[in-house]
């Protein structure tokens, strides 16, 4: 697959097989096209004016999401995101979690309710917040607000989380509750996440892919990637003495 | 601690060029902020001293109600042999020349400048609320689909040079404009159309003729809605691109489509900025007084516009009767033309002799005028400050 912004080429010949229900890391220098091609599996990227696939197709559960009869807001629905930057709704911790319940039309208080607790509980904020469901999301942490949009992402329950370095901005401790929720998850879905912290990528991943330039170098079971990589350049990134 | 060098200053200005400039700059521009100030400050000051004695009163209530209850009428001026002189209305001219009896010398009539302005207070707020519920609901429209649907272009950008344009419209030609358009041509449902229907497209049970609306508080409005549009399209285009674009990904990443994203969260934190802005397009809507000279406004009107007369109900009339008719008085307010604020001050100020007499009603309208319009500043300010707090980012 190509993938192009305007007329400049972000991504080239990726060719990627993501497992069912593996938690499968993408790695790579700054700038490689980690965000874009994880953009482009929700279609996030057509907002991008002039940005488009230029060459072959993505597929989702064996569907190409390009097609003409792909609903958009059910891929997203399916296919949740966690964004880089953490951007709560400034809205109420409960109204933030429940919104992409509600705008698919649910509007049952109790199922509300109980699908916030859970995609709370999964994203280790229940205990710190159960008790202000009703508070500012702003007025939060930067952690916690990230951890607030990861339950947003995931009380929709999708088959596939794309999250874009999640735990960027968290502490250690947080950073642990998110990847155990994340190999939580992986029991029931398909996560793919994008990661600088090598120790994470190995801690958390089946399967990783290295990206550099756009390309795709290598990808393979995460253990034969960090312990024999194939390609010069994988290694040399791992060891970083990447220039 | 002591420096090496005890007696220069190593940080010495120069006292040449650069610092007599910047000075020179610093006082042309504090001067101009204060020539400013010193003229709005007189201007306000002046109104105030004139006007306010006329608004309000030394005892209880403290305003003067006839001032802002009555409608405008004549006022008459009897003067006695003595040289005494009374003001009074139409009603009371008589009364007193009675009992002058002989004592009475001459008599004066000044018009429009007795009784109150309730008149064009009642019909500049009617033209309010038309021309600003007009223009929010074309211009916010107008906007979220400029901001947030409309491909970025050539076209997007010759439509926003156009809306500027539209800004800089000289207001009486939008006074013309709404003439042409809305008092001659708009369409109405009549049951027989006029002689001068530009078109009349038969329904049936009705037809719909494009005959105009006549002069009165709907045309007005719209015409004013179209002078304060281009303000408020460009104000909430600005409040729509200051609510963040994560907002937009996030709410779009969920599987909303893009109304339920503008529905709900891209509006909600756009509306302060745009609530804030559409009250200064009601202060300018107020102002305006040529965009309804052709089209809404009566220098004298001796009626308000809901006591129009209507057929009398028979006295065992149905309550749908009796229901029907409230909302044709209703409705009727909009069809009728009315007085308005800043028509009447041109009206005190150049259509009648100016004398001692006339400045009361002169002052007093523009002192109620600015009142108004500072206190639409005020819950302006009161409703951002209020709705910052609730949708803040
Ligand atoms: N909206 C855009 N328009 C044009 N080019 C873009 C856009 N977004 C990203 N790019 C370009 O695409 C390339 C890949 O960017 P991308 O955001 O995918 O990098 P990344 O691997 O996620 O980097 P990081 O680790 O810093 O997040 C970069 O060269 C970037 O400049
Ligand atoms: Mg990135």
């Amino acid at each position: 697959m190509d993938f192009c912004y305007g007329a400049s080429r972000a991504l080239e010949d990726i060719s990627l097989d993501v497992p069912y229900h593996r938690v499968t890391a993408l790695i790579g220098p700054s700038g490689c096209g980690k965000s874009t091609l994880l953009r482009c599996i929700n279609r996030m990227n057509d907002r991008v004016p002039g940005a488009r696939v230029t060459r072959g197709q993505v597929r989702v559960k064996g569907k190409n999401i390009h097609d003409a009869d792909v609903d958009l807001t059910q891929l997203r629905k399916q296919v949740g995101m966690v964004f880089q930057k953490s951007n709560p709704f400034a809205k109420s911790i409960y109204d933030n979690v429940a919104y992409g319940l509600r705008i698919h039309g649910e509007k049952n208080k109790a199922v509300l309710d109980e699908a916030v607790e859970r995609a709370l509980r999964h994203s280790a904020l229940w205990d710190e917040l159960k008790d202000r469901l009703g508070a500012s999301a702003l007025a939060l942490s930067g952690g916690q607000q990230q951890r607030l949009c990861i339950a947003r992402a995931i009380a929709t329950l999708p088959d596939v989380l794309l999250m874009d370095e999640p735990c960027s901005a968290l502490d250690p401790i947080s950073t642990l509750k998110i990847e155990e929720l994340m190999s939580q998850l992986a029991r029931e879905f398909t996560v793919i996440i994008v990661t600088h912290n090598m120790q994470q990528a190995v801690r958390v991943s089946d399967f990783t892919a290295f990206l550099h330039l756009g390309k795709i170098i290598e990808f393979g079971p995460t253990e034969d990637i960090f312990t024999n990589p194939r390609e010069k350049l994988t290694e040399d990134y791992l060891r970083g003495i990447f220039s | 601690m002591k420096s090496k060098t005890d007696h220069a200053n190593p940080f010495a200005g120069d006292s040449t060029g650069i610092q007599k400039r910047e000075t020179a700059a610093r006082w042309a521009l504090r001067a101009g902020s204060y020539l400013v100030v010193l003229t709005t400050a007189a201007i306000m000051l002046h109104i105030f001293v004139k006007g306010a004695p006329v608004v309000f009163r030394s005892e209880w209530p403290f305003v003067n109600t006839q001032f802002l209850t009555e409608l405008p009428s004549q006022l008459h001026v009897i003067e006695d042999k003595q040289g005494r002189r009374y003001e009074t209305g139409v009603n009371g001219a008589d009364a007193i020349k009675k009992e002058l009896g002989e004592n009475y010398r001459s008599e004066k009539t000044i018009a429009y400048s007795g009784g109150g302005i309730l008149g064009p207070i009642v019909g500049t707020a009617l033209l309010v609320i038309v021309s600003v519920s007009v223009a929010l609901f074309l211009g916010v429209a107008c906007a979220i689909y400029l901001s947030e649907y409309a491909k970025h272009g050539k076209f997007l950008e010759l439509i926003r040079l156009a809306i500027l344009n539209l800004a800089g419209v000289p207001s009486v030609v939008f006074g013309l404009f709404g003439l042409g358009a809305f008092v001659l041509t708009a369409p109405v449902f009549v049951d027989v159309p006029a002689d001068r229907s530009v078109l009349a497209i038969p329904l049936g049970f009705t037809t719909l003729s494009f005959e105009g609306w006549d002069t009165c508080v709907l045309s007005g409005g719209f015409t004013l809605a179209f002078v304060i549009l281009p303000v408020i399209i460009t104000a909430s285009e600005q409040c729509l691109q200051a609510v963040p674009q994560g907002f937009r990904e996030t709410s779009m990443a969920l599987g909303a489509t893009r109304w339920q994203t503008i529905r709900y969260s891209v509006l909600p934190f756009a509306t302060p900025g745009i609530l804030t802005s559409s009250i200064l397009g009601i202060a300018r809507a107020a102002g305006e007084t040529a965009p309804i000279m052709f089209t809404a406004a009566l220098a004298f009107k001796d009626k308000l516009p809901w006591q129009k007369d209507l057929p009398p109900l028979p006295a065992d009339a149905s309550v749908f009767a009796q229901w029907e008719q409230s909302l044709q008085r209703f409705l009727g307010i909009f069809t009728e033309s009315v007085q308005a604020l800043p028509y009447h001050i041109y009206t005190l100020a150049a259509k009648i002799p100016q004398n001692e007499y006339s400045e009361r009603a002169q002052y007093g309208s523009v002192f109620v005028f600015l009142v108004l319009v500072a206190a639409l500043a005020t819950v302006s300010i009161w409703m951002r400050i209020h709705l910052r707090k609730k949708y803040r980012w």
